[in-house]
């Protein structure tokens, strides 16, 4: 008895950790579904163009897999590139794919997205090659705070960092969302477009900002899940931009709490499933949950009821 | 007039039929194929692969090619997705100067595509696929220089059991043909050894994530966990995230894993002390291989497990066809007669080649390595006993 609860707590650790980034990646999907109501399936390579941001970086600033300036510095520039990048692109896509068909049927955005997707994975395969990219992290973490033994359970140092800044990074999103006056807007713009328009809001520079914010949590979510299993290659952005929009409905599309929530309940159920089901069952397990929730609370565990626009 | 049609009709028809069938002209030319992998994961093995079979056929031009006739070597990427192999078999088939194949070295992407080239009489020589069904479907055209899955599972098993003494076994195996059988295999065998007390799951390619299932095997505390994935950098995070949840049990890891940079190197330290298999002996203890791996080596660089069988099966299939274009007439069929006549080809392998009726290696034998600081160290040979 005493054995499977270990495990269980274990799991919850892993849970917790692959549940964070998915909150993450849930958000940018969440957010840019409040204001557009479209879904961004090119989220899903932000993501991926973190990772390859942050490997692009460490490769940069080390020589023989050793970094020459301090770790804790070249883990925060990798970071901070990453989520930059990923911006970025985020705007360029919003620009170039997104603004143009505004006032298009939201099927046209959908397949717009689809193609930027399609595009960018590409694009990253011919110039990048199919090998996975590996992290050479060893040496940015010394020996001796690398893993944690908590009672039973083992905690790397890595796992600390990604919980963390997840974390951080929600909460920071959530204050702003919640007290700054770009958050307001934010809000109101996701109320009903329209009508912020119409009180004085540049509903095109909030949906920039949205996009910003999203993407750069997605590129956030990359290059920590890159660092953790310290590999990445072209395709990683597909399997992970799956889970986080099943987060997101999870949660309640268009709701952040949602996001957040959504993103750590599919983590951990997905962990604790292998704990009693073969592993290769884990996704079954995570969809069923999914069904059920909508079966059952169909505007998802934080969502709003959605009346229909007559 | 309608009849006219049918005759005309028919009389193409029978063109064709007759063109298929009756031998070439050797001076019209002859191309051999290289089925694999040569994009993607499995890219590091699969150039391996490439270069040594490119290595036999440039040797085989410099001393005037067959029959006067220089041969051309074609690559056909499969990028590991077997819809893809299907289609480097329609391409390589339908290329009337193509007289034989090595590849495809991936056994579900070989099970995907291997009845189009039969049903083309084209020989298929692979190096690496090991999925024993392969050569159980009557195909007359396949042959293998690897030894199967049931051989390597048995052997497995024996070295898990006398070698690492082990009493408790974690197999974790990546859901496609090659891993789910072989995780059959080295079951079957641990079972007839004895040995019961086993944890059997599965694992996701490319997931990069492993360490729910791999807490779930720290549960279950093995003295050896066998991580059956197809590639190395797959295993590379395993054994990395094995070691980081404190599992202490032996890291076993597959033919894949017989790489040193996306394996060893990959895992920062990980990896030491792990053992793998491989269906090839360490190529620099061989007499025979010395000058094949120090051309290689001032070619292409370092040289892991996967080249040497490919320079073999190479020059295999190309004195086959040398033998089938003596009279300056050449068929495909006539190559699959004589590369089955084949009894005890010499190479460099240090062992010697001849297949049997199903196209399968005769006494096939799997090797033991350990990882040893950058390099894999040879520790054993098991030949089923």
């Amino acid at each position: 008895m005493e054995d499977i609860f270990g495990q269980l707590s274990q799991q919850a650790i892993n849970g917790i950790t692959i549940g964070g980034v998915y909150a993450l990646i849930a958000i940018g999907y969440t957010m840019v579904y409040g204001v557009l109501s479209m879904l961004n399936f090119a989220h899903g390579e932000l993501y991926m163009i973190g990772g390859f941001t942050g490997w692009w970086v460490l490769q940069i600033f080390s020589i023989n897999h050793v970094p020459v300036m301090n770790a804790a510095l070249l883990i925060s520039l990798m970071i901070i590139l990453s989520m930059g990048m990923s911006a970025l692109l985020g705007l360029v896509i919003e620009r170039i794919a997104y603004r143009p068909l505004r006032n298009a049927p939201r099927m046209n955005l959908l397949l717009s997205s689809l193609g930027v997707s399609i595009f960018i994975q590409n694009f990253i395969l011919y110039f990048q090659g199919a090998k996975v990219k590996v992290f050479h992290v060893s040496q940015l973490i010394p020996e001796s705070i690398r893993v944690f033994h908590v009672g039973g359970v083992v905690i790397s140092f890595m796992r600390i960092m990604v919980i963390m800044t997840c974390f951080v990074l929600m909460i920071l999103l959530t204050l702003v969302i919640k007290k700054t006056n770009i958050g307001k807007s934010i809000r109101a713009t996701a109320q009903d477009i329209e009508a912020a328009a119409f009180m004085g809001i540049d509903t095109d520079k909030i949906i920039v900002i949205v996009f910003l914010i999203g993407s750069a949590l997605g590129g956030a979510a990359g290059i920590l899940v890159s660092l953790l299993f310290t590999q990445v290659d072209y395709y990683v952005g597909f399997q992970a931009g799956l889970k986080g929009f099943t987060a997101a409905v999870l949660g309640g599309i268009g709701s952040i709490p949602g996001a957040m929530a959504g993103g750590l309940l599919l983590g951990i159920c997905e962990a604790m499933a292998v704990t009693f089901f073969p592993s290769a069952y884990k996704d079954v397990v995570a969809f069923t949950i999914l069904i059920l929730v909508l079966i059952f609370r169909p505007q998802g565990l934080m969502g709003e009821k959605i009346r229909e626009k007559v | 007039m309608m009849k006219k049609i049918i005759i005309l009709l028919f009389a193409v028809f029978f063109l064709f039929i007759g063109q298929t069938v009756s031998a070439n002209d050797v001076a019209k030319g002859i191309s051999v194929g290289n089925a694999g992998s040569f994009t993607g994961d499995a890219a590091a093995p699969c150039m391996e692969i490439f270069n040594s079979s490119q290595m036999a056929v440039d040797e085989w031009n410099a001393k005037g090619g067959i029959q006067g006739v220089k041969i051309k070597h074609v690559m056909g990427d499969d990028a590991l997705d077997p819809a893809q192999g299907i289609k480097v078999a329609r391409k390589f088939t339908s290329d009337n100067k193509m007289y034989g194949v090595v590849g495809p070295p991936v056994s579900h992407i070989a099970q995907a595509s291997l009845k189009i080239y039969g049903q083309n009489d084209l020989a298929c020589i692979t190096t690496a696929a090991s999925k024993p069904e392969l050569t159980e479907s009557g195909y007359k055209h396949f042959f293998r220089v690897n030894a199967r899955n049931d051989a390597h599972g048995w052997n497995t098993a024996l070295f898990i059991k006398n070698t690492l003494k082990a009493k408790k076994v974690a197999v974790l195996n990546e859901k496609v043909a090659y891993c789910q059988n072989m995780a059959q295999e080295t079951i079957k065998g641990l079972k007839q050894l004895g040995i019961t007390d086993i944890m059997n799951d599965t694992i996701v390619a490319g997931a990069k994530d492993y360490s729910a299932v791999l807490t779930k095997v720290k549960a279950f505390n093995p003295d050896v966990l066998f991580f059956i994935a197809t590639t190395a950098p797959d295993q590379a995070i395993g054994v990395r995230q094995a070691k980081e949840l404190g599992i202490d049990a032996i890291f076993f890891g597959t033919e894949g894993a017989r790489d040193k940079k996306d394996f060893i190197e990959a895992s920062e330290g990980a990896a030491q002390g792990a053992y793998v298999y491989h269906f090839s002996p360490d190529i620099y203890s061989i007499k025979e291989a010395e000058a094949y791996v120090k051309n290689y080596e001032k070619k292409y660089g370092t040289l892991s497990g996967f080249g040497p069988p490919a320079y073999e099966a190479m020059n295999i299939l190309l004195s086959a066809i040398d033998m089938a274009a003596k009279d300056g007439k050449i068929s495909r069929s006539e190559v699959i007669s004589k590369l089955s006549a084949i009894k005890n080809y010499k190479g460099i392998l240090g062992f010697p080649i001849s297949f049997d009726e199903k196209g399968d290696l005769l006494g096939g034998a799997t090797y033991f390595f350990k990882v040893n600081g950058n390099d894999f160290e040879q520790v054993a040979v098991l030949t089923g006993k």
